[in-house]
C-alpha cells in the first residue's frame, strides 16, 4: 500500500451524518453502483458526478454519524474516495470506512488550511500537508490497515477463510471472575465475553458474539458480500436473527422486494430458523424474543442496536460486510470504550417520561459527546424505570454517538428475562470502576424536552417551544413504539378528536405491542380520535413512505432522529419528543404540554 | 315499460335531459382533487365534502402537498374536510347517504351507492368543478339493462368473481345504466355488483328488488375470475377478462385485500375464516386494508386482525390503496399481484413491470396459502 500519496480535497464541516452521504431513501436501492451517483445529493448535488478516484475529503468532528448503514462508507469508495480527514468519526463508520478500503486520518488544524479543491499529501502514520502547512498525524492500528492493504473487508475475510478459521476461543469467564469489581459495566460484558481476567479502555478484545441480527435494509447487500467472500456456511445459524421491518411492508417498488427476496434467501441458504418477516421493528422484536440477553454480546446491522443495553446486554451496531465476516467466522474485534456514568436522581413527574431524560442528556452532551464512549445509566431513577423505559434510554444512546448504552441488572431485568438474579447481578456499576467522568441529573427538576430541526442535539425545554403548528405527528419506532408508550398516547387521546387538519399517525412496534393494542382498546381509541394505524415497521422514523412531509410542513415523532430530508424533503421540519407530548400535540395541533391537560 | 331507477330519482325518462341538484358531492385525493384548479365559487358548500383517502398515510411528499392544497381549498370554500375514516365512497354509502339521494364523485365506482337506493355519478374534475359552482349537474338519462340475478355463487368464488364474469359478458356498457335485480344478496353483495358494474362504461348502477330484465347473471356459473393488465389508466374501462385459471403456474408475490369490494367487513370476515388453520406460503406478502375506521374497528373488536396478523399479513391504514405508486403494498419488478382493487394499469401498484390483476377475497387468500 502507498504511505504517501495525493488527492483533491472534497471539504465539508462538523457533524456530516449517514443520511447527509447518502438520503435514507437511497439506502435501499440495491446496488452501490446505481446508489454512488446519489452521495451527498442534498448537501452538494455536483459530488456524484464530478468526484474523481483519489479525492480526499476534509471535514470537521463526528464524520458520518447517525446510522450504521455501510453505503454511507461504500458510496465513498464506490466514488474513488481514498482516504477521509477529519477531526473526528463516528464509530460505526469509522469501521465500515476502513472495512470498504478508505483510509481515516484524524487530524485537528488542516480544516482551517484548505479549500475544497486544493491537493493535500498524505503520508500514512506521520502528517497532511496542504498550502504549504503540514500537520503531524498518529498511528493507524495494524489490523486496520492490513484490511486497507488487503482491498477491504472481503478480501481480508476470503484470506483468513483460506488459511483456515479456528475456533480455538478463549472459554468465558465464570461466575466468579465476572464478580471482580473495579470495572464499568461494559469492561464487564465485554472481559467475561472475550474471556481475559483485566482490560482497560483502549485494549482491542476479540468477542463471540451470543447473537447476530441482521434486518432487510442490508440483505442485498449482505447476501452479495457473503457470496463474494465464498461463504458456503455460517458458524452458528442458530445465533442469527433476520427481521424484516425497514422495507416490509414493501413500500419503494424498485427496491424493497429485492430487499425480501434475499432476506430469504440468505435464511434459506444458511439455514436461519429466526425469520421474522414484517413482525415489527428489530430492535424491540430483540428483547422481546428474549434474543438479546443481559450480560451478553449482541450485534446487528443497524446503529440503534444499543437498545439493548437497557437490558445490560453490550450491543453495538456494525455494517454489512463486518457482519457476513463475523457471521463466518463467529469472531467481531471491540475496542473497549471508556465510559460515562450518568446517575439519575429523584423521579420522573407527571407528564414527563424516560424520552425527555434521554433528550436532555443529548442536548447537554451534544452528538458526539460520547463518541465511542459507552453511557452507564445508574441511580434511584434508572432503576425506577420499566424496562420498556430503559430501552427507550438505551436506544437514543446511539445518538450521542455512544458504542453502547447500558443499564444495570436489576430485579425487574430478571422479571422481564425469567432468570434469577443472581445469574446477572454482577451487571452493577462498581464504586471503584474509573469512569472519564460522572453525570448527574435530577429528575424532579426535568420539564418535557423536545429535539428540535435539524439535528438530535438542538434539544429546549417545552416551554420554549410550546404552541408551535404542527401538520403531522407520528407515534411510533423503537424508540417509542412499545405498549407502554401506546397506553401513554392512548390515555391522552381517548374520547377526544384530533384537529381535522392534523394527520396523526399511530405505528406500534411489534405485532405483540399492535395485538395488545388491539386487546386493550388502544387501537379503537386511537381511530376514534382520528389517528391512522399503519402496520409494526420502521416506518417514518427511517424515512419510509408512512407519513411522508412537504416543503416547510412540520412533524412531530417520537423517534429517534430528525435529520435533514429523513421525514419528507429537505425543507420539512422534524422535532422529536416522547409519546405524552406527541398525544398531547395531536390533540390541539401545536407543540402541549401534557402537563396542563385536565 | 315499467319506470326504471335512475328514471324515478332522476324524474326524467330515458332519453330525456334531467337537471340535477346533487345531495353530496364528494372530492377526494384520488384524482378529483384536481377541481380545486378549476373552482372559483361554490354555489352549495354545505353539500361538498372533501377527503383525503388515497394512500394513506402519505407515501411521498407530494402526497403531503396534495392533503395542504385541498385541506386550503376546503377552508377557502367552506367545504367540510375530513380524513383518518377510510375510503370516501364507503364512508358515504355506509354513514351518511339516504335512499333517494343523488351522490356527484369524481369515480365511476360511483355505482355503490345504487345498492341502497340511491344514485351516485362519477365524473370528470372539470365537470365536477361546474357542478360545484352551480349546484347543478345536467345529463340525458341513460337506458337501463336490467340484469336478473339468479343461483347461489359456488365454492371459492364471490361476488368480485360474479361481477367480473358480468362484466366480461358486457365489455361495452357505455351510456347504459345497470339494474340488478333480485337474487339472495347481502347488502355488502349489492354494493360490490353496483360499484364494480360502471368498469366497463356504465353511467351508474342499481340493486332492485325487482324489474324489467334483459339479461341473466347466474351465480351458479360463475368462476374465479381476474380482470387482466393494461397499459395505462385511459384504457383500464377496456382491460380484458380472464379466468384465473389463466395464471396458472405463475407464482404469485403478493395479494391485497381492501378497498370498497375488499376491505369491508363482511369481506375481511370471510377472509378471516378461510385462513383458518392454514399457514401464509413464505414469499407471497399478504396486505389487508380496512376500507373504513368503521371496518377496521369491527375487524379489531370481531379478533379478524388479530387473526390476519398471527397468518402474518400487513395490515394497512384504512382508506383506498388501489393506486400505490409508493407505500405500504407497493409492486416491484416482474412480480405479479392479486389485488381486489380495481385499477390493474401498469405501474398502479408499483414498477410499471409488475402484473396487477383484480380478483375476489376467495382467489386471494387461497393463493396466500398456495392453493393457487
Amino acid at each position: 500500500m502507498e504511505k504517501e500519496f495525493k488527492g483533491k480535497i472534497w471539504k465539508f464541516g462538523d457533524d456530516i451524518d449517514t443520511d447527509t452521504i447518502i438520503p435514507g431513501k437511497r439506502g435501499t436501492i440495491p446496488t452501490i453502483e446505481e446508489m454512488k451517483k446519489y452521495a451527498f445529493e442534498l448537501l452538494k448535488p455536483e459530488f456524484g458526478s464530478t468526484v474523481q478516484p483519489g479525492d480526499i475529503l476534509v471535514a470537521g468532528s463526528n464524520f458520518g454519524c447517525g446510522s450504521s448503514r455501510e453505503q454511507a462508507a461504500t458510496v465513498l469508495s464506490g466514488n474513488g474516495v481514498r482516504c477521509i480527514i477529519a477531526k473526528s468519526f463516528a464509530r460505526i463508520f469509522f469501521r465500515n470506512a476502513f472495512n470498504s478500503g478508505i483510509i481515516l486520518i484524524t487530524c485537528d488544524g488542516i480544516q482551517d488550511a484548505c479549500e475544497g479543491g486544493d491537493i493535500v499529501t498524505v503520508r500514512v502514520g506521520e502528517s497532511v500537508s496542504v498550502n504549504g502547512k503540514t500537520f503531524p498525524i498518529g498511528q493507524i492500528p495494524e489490523n486496520l490497515l492490513a484490511i486497507v492493504e488487503h482491498g477491504g473487508l472481503i478480501e481480508d475475510t476470503k484470506m483468513r477463510m483460506a488459511q483456515g478459521l479456528s475456533h480455538d476461543w478463549n472459554p468465558e469467564l465464570d461466575d466468579a471472575a465476572r464478580r471482580k469489581n473495579g470495572y464499568t459495566l461494559v469492561e464487564k460484558i465485554l472481559k467475561k465475553n472475550a474471556g481475559v481476567d483485566h482490560v482497560v479502555p483502549g485494549d482491542i478484545v476479540i468477542t463471540h458474539p451470543d447473537m447476530f441480527m441482521i434486518h432487510d435494509i442490508y440483505t442485498p447487500y449482505l447476501k452479495d458480500t457473503l457470496e463474494k467472500m465464498g461463504a458456503k456456511k455460517i458458524d452458528d445459524p442458530d445465533k442469527v436473527t433476520i427481521i424484516f421491518d425497514h422495507c416490509m411492508p414493501t413500500a419503494v417498488a424498485h427496491n424493497d422486494y429485492v430487499h425480501y427476496d434475499a432476506g430469504i434467501d440468505i435464511a434459506e441458504k444458511f439455514g436461519i430458523e429466526k425469520l421474522h418477516i414484517g413482525e415489527g421493528i428489530c430492535h424491540t422484536i430483540m428483547h422481546e424474543k428474549r434474543y438479546a440477553k443481559p450480560g451478553e454480546i449482541a450485534t446487528a446491522t443497524d446503529s440503534h442496536t444499543t437498545t439493548y443495553g437497557g437490558a445490560g446486554c453490550f450491543c453495538s451496531g456494525i455494517g454489512t460486510a463486518e457482519m457476513a465476516a463475523a457471521l463466518i467466522t463467529g469472531e467481531l474485534w471491540f475496542k473497549v470504550p471508556d465510559a460515562i456514568k450518568i446517575v439519575l436522581n429523584g423521579h420522573l413527574q407527571n407528564g414527563l417520561m424516560s424520552k425527555d431524560v434521554i433528550l436532555k442528556i443529548l442536548g447537554d452532551i451534544k452528538a458526539d459527546g460520547g463518541q465511542y464512549k459507552s453511557l452507564e445509566f445508574t441511580g434511584p431513577a434508572a432503576h425506577e424505570m420499566s424496562m420498556n423505559e430503559r430501552f427507550t434510554v438505551a436506544n437514543m444512546a446511539l445518538e450521542a454517538g455512544a458504542k453502547c448504552g447500558l443499564f444495570e441488572a436489576d430485579e425487574k431485568t430478571a422479571e422481564y428475562y425469567e432468570m434469577p438474579l443472581s445469574e446477572i447481578d454482577w451487571i452493577r456499576i462498581d464504586n471503584d470502576a474509573k469512569y472519564e467522568k460522572v453525570l448527574v441529573y435530577n429528575l424532579d427538576e426535568l420539564e418535557p424536552q423536545l429535539s428540535c430541526p435539524q439535528g438530535v442535539d438542538n434539544v429546549h425545554p417545552i416551554s420554549e417551544i410550546i404552541g408551535t403548528k404542527m401538520d403531522e405527528v407520528y407515534i411510533g419506532s423503537c424508540t417509542n413504539g412499545s405498549i407502554e408508550d401506546m397506553k401513554a398516547a392512548a390515555d391522552i387521546l381517548r374520547g377526544k378528536h384530533v384537529p381535522e387538519d392534523l394527520r396523526v399517525v399511530v405505528v406500534p412496534a411489534t405485532n405483540y405491542v399492535f395485538e395488545e393494542s388491539i386487546r386493550l382498546g388502544y387501537i379503537e381509541d386511537f381511530i376514534k380520535a382520528g389517528c391512522v394505524i399503519s402496520h409494526p415497521c420502521c416506518g417514518l422514523c427511517c424515512g419510509m413512505p408512512y407519513g411522508l412531509m412537504y416543503d416547510d410542513e412540520r412533524i412531530l415523532l417520537t423517534a429517534n432522529r430528525n435529520f435533514i430530508g429523513r421525514q419528507g424533503t429537505k425543507k420539512t421540519l422534524s422535532y422529536l419528543s416522547s409519546p405524552k407530548v406527541a398525544a398531547a400535540t395531536a390533540l390541539t395541533g401545536y407543540v402541549t404540554d401534557p402537563r396542563t391537560l385536565g | 315499460m315499467s319506470e326504471r331507477m335512475i328514471e324515478r330519482l332522476l324524474g326524467a325518462a330515458a332519453g330525456d335531459t334531467a337537471i340535477i341538484s346533487p345531495d353530496h358531492v364528494l372530492v377526494t385525493n384520488g384524482s378529483s382533487h384536481a377541481v380545486r384548479g378549476y373552482v372559483s365559487k361554490a354555489a352549495a358548500p354545505e353539500k361538498v365534502l372533501v377527503m383525503y383517502d388515497h394512500n394513506i398515510p402519505s407515501g411521498s411528499p407530494e402526497d403531503a402537498k396534495i392533503f395542504g392544497e385541498i385541506l386550503r381549498f376546503a377552508k377557502q370554500y367552506g367545504f367540510t374536510f375530513k380524513q383518518a375514516k377510510g375510503i370516501g365512497l364507503k364512508y358515504l354509502a355506509d354513514e351518511i347517504v339516504k335512499p333517494g339521494q343523488i351522490v356527484i364523485t369524481g369515480t365511476r365506482h360511483a355505482g355503490i351507492f345504487g345498492a341502497s337506493g340511491a344514485v351516485g355519478f362519477g365524473i370528470s374534475s372539470t365537470e365536477l368543478s361546474r357542478v360545484i359552482e352551480n349546484d347543478r349537474y345536467e345529463l340525458i338519462v341513460p337506458k337501463t339493462i336490467g340484469v336478473k340475478v339468479t343461483g347461489t355463487l359456488p365454492e371459492n368464488t364471490g361476488m368480485i368473481d360474479a361481477a367480473l364474469s358480468f362484466l366480461a359478458a358486457h365489455p361495452d356498457l357505455k351510456c347504459k345504466a345497470v339494474e340488478f335485480i333480485g337474487g339472495d344478496l347481502s347488502d355488502h353483495d349489492k354494493q360490490v355488483l353496483c360499484s364494480m358494474a360502471c368498469e366497463t362504461g356504465a353511467v351508474t348502477a342499481f340493486w332492485t328488488e325487482e324489474g324489467e330484465t334483459e339479461t341473466v347473471l347466474d351465480l351458479a356459473e360463475v368462476v374465479p375470475m381476474l380482470r387482466m393488465p393494461c397499459s395505462d389508466i385511459l384504457h383500464q374501462t377496456r382491460a380484458p377478462f380472464a379466468p384465473a385459471s389463466y395464471v396458472e403456474g405463475r407464482t404469485i408475490q403478493a395479494g391485497q385485500i381492501g378497498g370498497v369490494n375488499g376491505g369491508a367487513i363482511e369481506d375481511l370476515r370471510i377472509a378471516a375464516d378461510m385462513i383458518e388453520g392454514k399457514k401464509l406460503k413464505l414469499r407471497f406478502r399478504l396486505t389487508v386494508c380496512p376500507a373504513t375506521s368503521t371496518d377496521y374497528i369491527l375487524a379489531a373488536r370481531e379478533g379478524i386482525l388479530t387473526k390476519f396478523i398471527e397468518y402474518g399479513a400487513q395490515i394497512s391504514a384504512a382508506g383506498d390503496h388501489s393506486i400505490v405508486k409508493q407505500g405500504a403494498g407497493a409492486m416491484g419488478h416482474g412480480e405479479l399481484l392479486f389485488t381486489t382493487g380495481m385499477f390493474t394499469f401498469a405501474g398502479c401498484m408499483g414498477c410499471d413491470d409488475a402484473t396487477v390483476a383484480t380478483a375476489s377475497v376467495e382467489t386471494i387468500i387461497r393463493a396466500s396459502y398456495g392453493e393457487i
